[in-house]
């Protein structure tokens, strides 16, 4: 056995020395799947920067109410005298003797995406007085908190980066009224960096929606009280035709359903070029067996077994998929990871996050390369196991 | 037996090799197939260059009056208008059901969209005629399995009837054809007077409102005019031509044209790699070969010839492989995809941007072996001194 | 008989390195039309150089090479090519056949430099076969021939556009005794029946046998003797 690594070893190391006298096609396998991972990387990083922002805005105390069977809050309705009453349910947390419960409504007004220059969906959100207390780890970083009551509107800074239109002190008119951007707010990495809010009864009177609600959010003691507090909303009969759900829960259903798709087509695209990819590494490693033809007889005639030589270019191969896989990682670092960007939410409204890679994915996307790289030397690594030592060939 | 033999014979000489060749060809230009084709759909609709559309200036989700409808079609310049409402549809489950359905004034909706909506006279009538009448595109049809004739419940998960029941009847008078580029789409069309009159709230609001100009030469005009006559009311309008507002949806998902650019240029930019190397590998080995046919008589000319010949046959042959796959497989989603989204088939535009890339290749990657075989001399290349 | 080849004066030497080698100083010889000649000489003496000038597919640095009363030597690259093509034909120790085509296919090679159509250039292919006794091979490849098969079919090659010459750099060099006997008769034929003039370079002096004379070259030079003989 320990023979056996020997002969590996050498093998291995006479292969890995004469690279360079294939050099021009053994780049070329290295950066096919350089360019193979950087795309499956792209996708992947996309789809979870998605996920993480929406599934990140989502805490496990807070409870959101929207009409069953809704799947986005915009198709959602929720009634004023449901919110009075969701608002007694049991382990509601109390301020001063007020419910910390805000009933909110999402309309959608035209941005412009800095980007293209093109219209975009901005989500509008009316929140109650509570709305701000009721997600965790908002901070104002300029100027302050709209006053309820009045046309003042306070503006995500994730929305602001990748948006124009909204930017702090700007005035805004919709309806012949005119708003003012009072304040800027940092929610980074959840939705609502993404949003605008404004008082709810002014939204609502705005955009000729008296009394209309979308959805309520309410605090609880805790998320231990959560499972209790949907039975109690499930068997009062007031509160049918609703569905009670833990903002977490919420946020993950939403998540899913963007970075499906995302995920398809990572994994499309990514077996496509990998399959290109694949065709190359074999043409490369086929023609390091046959060039080295002469040499593995030589090996033969000595006494190396064939295993040394199909381990030897089955390392080969590993190595140079490898190599790719480093390079794909260090393109996606240099070109995606970490920017932020923007896309149409399953909220039907512009949704900003960042590429993110994950473990996960590196971890997924080194094992595409290293199967490349596996499957690239197999075949090869048994045509030159199977070489026979002939002299002819060694003379060669 | 003639040059073109020679080039055939010497491209398949390691049959393995080339096969290996042919497929990272294959795949490259089935990706470049399938982007482009995907990102042209989501791009090109028959937008025909004197139909605009007025949306409410706050955004295209918010509704306008009815009235505006009134005042907009009686201007000057605009020669037929409609309107259309968001339903909100969905067909027994409300997300694998999912279905545009759209809220419109039959006979001025055939005025402006017409072209787009093959059906016979006696269809056309009968949708016209009867209240609860409704026309779908086929694919939708076809992928629910609908009957013309057939009484066709719809739910919406915006409005409710009065009854509390946000389910409404319809009878499926006939279907529509929906080749590439069709602005109707996955549509599935109803009358708007019937939801107007049965819906608990929103009533005698239009969504927006689309129309057709007397020539695409006052569009400008006309949209001003109209944007001007609404400024500084409860419902400002914005009025783009129609193209304009499809390319800004598409832009909403994000600059895919760019991502396309960089997803197809990965892919050709590795098999331009892993040919021209493979090809300049494929000639070197057969270097006392070239020294034998320029011996025999051959000129440097035709040999270099015969070897970008070699190279362009393969990427020919190789891509057009690719784009015919990527047509199949594309035929094969459309129908799993009907009234999910736009569909996506195979663009002519394919072939317009392919056909030449693929002789781009062939001649890149033949180059350097080529002009090496043309600068060989005999001496060197028979090793003879 | 007339000179088919005129060598006056010629002059030949590469560089290797720093070093410049001379193979041919002020060389002057000549080889009757029809003639059968063996050039033997040590390995270095110019005897694949000698080749190679007289068949065009290397140029002299000074000197006057006449073919048929013609310069060749001042002819432009395409010009020689084209000359090349219609009265030289080749013959290589190792065959030098393409291994994708067939016999038939390797015999037609020279005629695609022709304006003959496809019928006739076949009808000369069988010929050629016929003549070096091929004619059931014509659809084998290379790699299932013998040694000696492949050879004829060489010949084939080279003779097929009915050239005046016929040069031949150790085609028995690979061949068995018996093989290389048969090859040698094959030249002979071509010589005596065709009347093709042959230079065979060779080592071998039992294949020398088979010439009508013998050259000697050491150092670019030939034994006065022989060439007044």
């Amino acid at each position: 056995m320990a023979s056996l690594i020997n002969q590996i070893g050498a093998v291995t190391a006479l292969n890995i020395r004469t690279v360079p006298q294939r050099a021009a096609m053994s780049i070329a396998s290295v950066v096919a799947v350089a360019l193979t991972i950087t795309v499956l990387l792209f996708f992947l990083a996309l789809s979870n920067g998605l996920s993480k922002t929406v599934t990140g805005s989502g805490s496990d105390d807070v409870a959101i109410v929207l009409r069953d069977g809704s799947v986005a809050e915009l198709n959602s309705v929720v009634r004023k005298d449901q919110l009075n009453i969701l608002a007694t349910g049991s382990g509601v947390v109390q301020k001063d003797g007020v419910p910390v419960a805000s009933g909110e409504l999402l309309v959608i007004v035209d941005g412009i995406k800095r980007a293209t220059g093109t219209e975009a969906n901005m989500p509008f959100r009316g929140i109650g007085p509570e709305g701000l207390s009721l997600r965790k780890g908002i901070k104002i970083t300029q100027g302050r908190m709209f006053t309820p009551g009045t046309n003042e509107i306070v503006v995500g800074a994730g929305l602001l980066r990748e948006f124009a239109g909204f930017e702090f002190a700007k005035t805004i008119n919709l309806r012949g009224s005119s708003w003012q951007v009072v304040g800027v707010f940092e929610a980074p990495g959840t939705v609502f960096d993404s949003e605008l809010w404004a008082d709810i009864a002014v939204t609502q009177s705005l955009f000729n929606r008296p009394n209309s609600f979308q959805t309520m959010r309410i605090q609880l003691n805790s998320a231990s009280t959560m499972p209790a507090y949907k039975e109690w909303a499930k068997k009062d009969p007031r509160l049918q035709q609703l569905q009670v759900l833990s903002e977490r829960e919420y946020y993950a259903a939403q998540a899913s359903q963007s970075t499906r798709q995302f995920t398809f087509i990572a994994w499309g695209l990514g077996i496509m070029m990998a399959i290109g990819a694949l065709a190359g590494a074999l043409n490369t490693m086929y023609s390091s067996v046959a060039a080295r033809s002469s040499e593995i007889a030589t090996l033969r005639i000595l006494g190396f077994s064939g295993y040394a030589a199909f381990f030897g270019t089955l390392v080969e191969a590993l190595a140079l998929s490898a190599l790719g896989a480093i390079a794909g990682l260090l393109l996606a670092f240099v070109f995606f990871e970490g920017r932020t960007t923007s896309t149409l939410g399953s909220g039907f409204t512009q949704l900003v996050f960042k590429f993110q890679l994950s473990p996960a994915i590196v971890v997924s996307a080194l094992v595409t390369a290293l199967l490349i790289g596996l499957l690239g030397g197999l075949l090869p690594g048994i045509r030159a196991a199977r070489q026979r030592p002939q002299l002819e060939l060694a003379a060669q | 037996m003639n040059d073109l033999v020679l080039m055939r014979k010497n491209l398949f000489r390691k049959p393995v090799r080339t096969v290996l060749l042919v497929v990272s060809i294959f795949m490259a230009f089935l990706i470049f197939s399938v982007m482009l084709s995907f990102n042209h759909a989501i791009t090109n609709f028959n937008a025909l260059p004197n139909r605009m559309v007025t949306l409410n200036k706050i955004n295209f989700t918010e509704s306008l009056p009815i009235a505006y409808y009134d005042r907009l079609r009686q201007m000057e310049g605009v020669k037929a208008a409609t309107h259309m409402n968001w339903f909100g549809g969905y067909y027994q489950d409300p997300v694998k059901g999912f279905l545009p359905v759209f809220a419109v004034d039959p006979e001025t909706y055939f005025a402006v969209y017409g072209e787009d909506l093959p059906v016979t006279p006696e269809v056309r009538d009968k949708f016209f005629s009867e209240r609860t009448a409704m026309l779908a595109a086929k694919p939708v049809a076809d992928k629910w399995k609908w009957r013309v004739g057939q009484r066709i419940p719809m739910n919406s998960n915006i409005f409710s009837q009065a009854n509390g029941s946000h389910t409404w009847e319809f009878t499926l008078v006939g279907v529509f054809d929906t080749p590439q580029g069709s602005s109707q789409t996955g549509s599935v069309l109803i009358h708007f007077d019937y939801f107007n009159e049965t819906i608990t709230f929103g009533r005698d609001r239009i969504g927006w409102i689309p129309f057709l100009t007397t020539s695409a030469t006052v569009n400008d005009k006309v949209a001003q005019a109209i944007d001007q006559r609404f400024m500084n009311s409860q419902d400002e309008t914005s009025t783009q031509d129609e193209a304009a507002f499809n390319k800004s949806f598409a832009a909403q998902l994000g600059n895919i044209a760019l991502v396309v650019t960089l997803v197809v240029g990965a892919a050709f930019g590795a098999i331009l790699l892993i040919v021209g190397t493979t090809m300049a590998l494929a000639v070197r080995e057969r270097t006392r070969e070239v020294g034998v046919l320029k011996t025999l008589g051959f000129s440097s000319g035709r040999v270099l010839a015969m070897v970008l010949g070699e190279s362009l046959l393969l990427s020919i042959f190789g891509s057009g492989l690719g784009m015919l796959g990527a047509a199949g497989l594309l035929e094969l989603v459309k129908n799993a995809m009907a009234g999910g989204g736009p569909p996506m088939s195979f663009a002519p535009i394919v072939l317009w941007w392919g056909i030449p890339i693929a002789i781009a290749l062939g001649l890149v990657t033949g180059l350097a072996p080529a002009l090496g075989a043309y600068r060989l001399k005999i001496v060197d290349a028979l090793g003879r001194r | 008989m007339a000179d088919l080849i005129r060598l006056t004066d010629v002059e030949k030497s590469y560089t290797r390195g720093k070093e410049k080698i001379v193979i041919f100083d002020r060389l002057t010889m000549h080889i009757e039309a029809g003639d059968f000649v063996a050039i033997m000489g040590p390995s270095g003496s110019g005897k694949t150089t000698l080749l190679n000038l007289v068949g065009g597919t290397d140029r002299a640095d000074k000197g006057a090479i006449e073919f048929d009363s013609a310069r060749i030597d001042n002819l432009s690259e395409s010009k020689l090519t084209q000359w090349r093509a219609a009265n030289v034909g080749f013959i290589f120790q190792f065959y030098n056949l393409m291994p994708v085509l067939t016999a038939a296919q390797n015999v037609e090679l020279p005629l695609l430099l022709t304006k003959l159509s496809g019928a006739k250039r076949r009808e000369n292919v069988a010929t050629a076969l016929k003549i070096v006794g091929l004619a059931d091979r014509a659809k084998h490849r290379p790699r299932e021939m013998s040694g000696g098969q492949q050879q004829r079919v060489a010949i084939a090659r080279a003779i097929v556009a009915d050239p005046k010459l016929l040069l031949c750099d150790e085609p028995t060099g690979d061949l068995d005794r018996t093989t290389a006997d048969e090859i040698l008769g094959t030249l002979q034929v071509l010589n005596r029946d065709l009347g093709k003039t042959i230079i065979m370079v060779t080592h071998d002096a039992e294949a020398a046998k088979f010439a009508k004379r013998v050259l000697h070259l050491d150092k670019g030079q030939f034994d006065e003797r022989e060439l007044a003989a």
